[in-house]
């Protein structure tokens, strides 16, 4: 059996990816589940996505504990603890992130497997597609091409989960070649399964019953979620163009989550530790003094419209 | 003509936050949106009595966003769990227990699952005991916390997760949205409107406009939901205003009964509404769906023409 995990955030299209290695793999005359697992949280939030495929029949369900290959959407997770996508993973296992740094960039601050690798997927999505997070097609792909299948059966998964999603037929096509290069620009892996050096241990909890009198939760601090920072959620941020804001309010009235202050000058400030990066003031300034940035990695600006 | 006394400029909007962030909910939310922008008037002295939903997370242990009180219901009974925090409060004033100064509002918050399905005949119950109270219904039509499916308020056409395009139903829904405005209205609370927050100061002036009245104060905020109705997060702004600016969200009041239109938009073809949400994709691609558009538009052009009728 070989288990696949995906990370991703809300959005970015891991869960999809998911299910184009699981139906891929069926296509290639394997067995295969895929399943996703995601919290209350949304699109912009850490999820996880599953798919185990082999020759026999596979008994074992839900979260895999023990990756042989990790396929991580987004850099930042890797330094979420809340998005734990190094738990379980073993010195062999395989790591794919999708980013513009080097794997040894990434190591410079960070414990990682021997094996990773790197590919600037939202840039070439960026690029070719002119999409900013529905990667779902590339990552499957890179997925399919590292545990060693064929790229007809990955076609056709392709296809039918995106056709599923209501994609028109045309992006379809457009998502088929770009995954078709994304798949090219990787080698199989020989996969070593199980066995070895834990890097850090799984924590499985079973879940216990308390009765209502004490399992109620109750919360006595108010307007204490600014303490939950969901600035990692973001993939651009939202930055000021010195000069050209004419204090008009509207990014500060337009923001969903209240992240945005006018300050004595009536100039945006924003909180970048919360700021989810949904672009909503980036597509309403009036006078695009407010422009998005691609997180961390840096470079590309963009201004809506 | 309809005039704002309270919120005439943009910078009247209040400063201060009452809904604080961290929240859970999607980046890019409509809703939340709305709720931001209410809560702005409402103040912090509320209890918001919250069915299951969405806007749960917004005070997901160990964790609130709010610097008042939160209280969950199940999505069947969240006017009756308002019913019972008034109470609750009214008696402790009687018994000089709470000074009247530190009474808090009582605000109702509901998706549209709970508001026009599950909890219509506890809202039915509320409003016909006139009970005091603000209700919220953050409208993104469809059960949007469970991955939306289809409830009342999805729209004819809409694709959702329960009415997905199919032999019978090449337009998917086949259903029309139900008309809660009228349901609530035809019991006659002393305020109901509609809002949409992409025009914030017509959503302002209608919160300051309610605090006028004891009673019932019923409001349906128009929440474009970029994982439901499948856009990009940072259009929701430009969603909200394409749904009010093609008719289909009729910004309107009715107090005591008596509807009042506060904005009576040009109107555009609906079709630049449903062209760019990814839920109405399938009217335009691979084949157009003309007759499933044209159906949208005349039922828009209907509304319209009585609106017209009965101003004259
Ligand atoms: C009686 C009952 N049935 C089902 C559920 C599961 N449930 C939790 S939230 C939710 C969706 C609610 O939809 P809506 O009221 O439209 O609010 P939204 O999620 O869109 O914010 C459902 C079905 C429940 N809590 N109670
Ligand atoms: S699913 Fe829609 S309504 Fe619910 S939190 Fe996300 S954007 Fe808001």
């Amino acid at each position: 059996m070989v288990a696949v995990r995906f990370h991703g955030r809300g959005g970015q299209g891991a869960k999809t990816a998911s299910r184009i290695l699981g139906t891929a793999a069926f296509l290639s005359g394997y067995v295969a589940q895929d399943s996703p697992i995601y919290g209350a949280e949304r699109r912009g939030a850490p999820v996880a996505a599953f798919t185990r495929f082999g020759r026999e029949p596979i008994r074992e369900r839900g979260a895999i504990t023990h990756p042989d290959v990790v396929v991580v959407a987004d850099a930042s997770l890797l330094e979420d603890p809340g998005a734990r996508v190094l738990e379980g993973a073993r010195a062999q296992t395989v790591l794919f992130v999708n980013s513009s740094l080097s794997p040894d960039a990434l190591r410079a601050h960070l414990s990682l497997p021997e094996q990773v690798m790197t590919r600037d997927v939202t840039g070439i999505a960026l690029q070719q597609l002119g999409q900013r997070e529905a990667i779902s097609a590339l990552l499957g792909a890179v997925a399919a091409r590292l545990v060693g299948l064929e790229w007809e059966p990955v076609r056709q998964a392709i296809t039918r989960e995106l056709e599923d999603l209501a994609v028109a037929p045309p992006v379809i096509e457009k998502n088929l070649t770009v995954a078709k290069q994304c798949y090219d620009s990787v080698e199989p892996t020989g996969l070593h399964k199980g066995g070895g050096q834990v890097i850090s241990a799984a924590a499985l909890h079973n879940p216990i019953y308390e009765p209502p009198t004490k399992g109620t939760a109750r919360i006595s601090a108010a307007g204490n979620s600014v303490l939950r920072e969901t600035g990692g959620w973001r993939t651009f941020r939202p930055v000021l163009v010195a000069g050209k804001c004419n204090g008009c309010w509207l990014c500060f009235v337009y923001c969903p989550d209240g992240v945005i202050a006018m300050n004595q000058d009536d100039r945006p400030v924003v909180d970048y530790a919360h700021c989810k990066g949904c672009q909503i003031c980036v597509h309403e300034c009036p006078t695009h003094a407010l422009v998005a940035e691609r997180e961390q990695e840096g470079g590309e600006a963009w201004t809506a419209k | 003509m309809w005039q704002r006394e309270t919120f005439k400029k943009i910078k009247q909007i209040p400063r201060e936050e009452h809904v604080l962030p961290g929240t859970a909910l999607c980046a890019g939310c409509g809703g939340l949106e709305a709720l931001r922008l209410a809560a702005k008037v409402l103040g912090d002295h509320v209890v918001y009595v919250n069915a299951a939903g969405c806007f749960t997370m917004l005070a997901a242990y160990p964790y609130t966003s709010f610097k008042g009180s939160w209280l969950y219901t199940t999505m069947g009974s969240a006017p009756a769990g308002a019913q019972g925090v008034r109470d609750a409060l009214d008696v402790l004033i009687a018994k000089g227990k709470l000074p009247k100064s530190e009474d808090v509002k009582v605000v109702v918050l509901g998706g549209d699952g709970s508001t026009y399905d599950m909890a219509l005949s506890s809202t039915s119950g509320a409003l016909h005991r006139k009970l005091d109270f603000y209700y919220i219904c953050y409208d993104n039509e469809a059960y949007g916390n469970t991955g939306m499916q289809l409830s009342p308020a999805t729209p004819y056409a809409a694709r959702t997760a329960t009415s997905p395009c199919s032999v019978q139903h090449p337009a998917a829904t086949a259903q029309e949205k139900k008309n809660i405005f009228e349901i609530w209205r035809a019991h006659r609370p002393p305020y109901i409107a509609t809002v949409a927050p992409r025009y914030p100061l017509d959503l302002e002036e209608k919160f300051a406009r309610a605090a006028a009245f004891t009673g019932p104060k019923m409001f349906l905020a128009l929440s474009a939901c970029p994982t439901g109705w499948v856009y990009d997060p940072g259009e929701t702004p430009e969603v909200a205003k394409l749904a009010v600016e093609t008719g289909l969200w009729p910004l309107k009041e009715a107090i005591n009964g008596v509807v009042t239109h506060t904005y009576i938009p040009k109107r555009k073809p609906v079709e630049a509404y449903l062209k760019l949400q990814g839920r109405f994709r399938h009217l335009f691609e691979p084949t157009v769906h003309t007759d499933a558009i044209r159906h949208i538009q005349e039922r828009v052009d209907a509304y319209w023409q009585q609106v017209t009728k009965e101003q004259a």
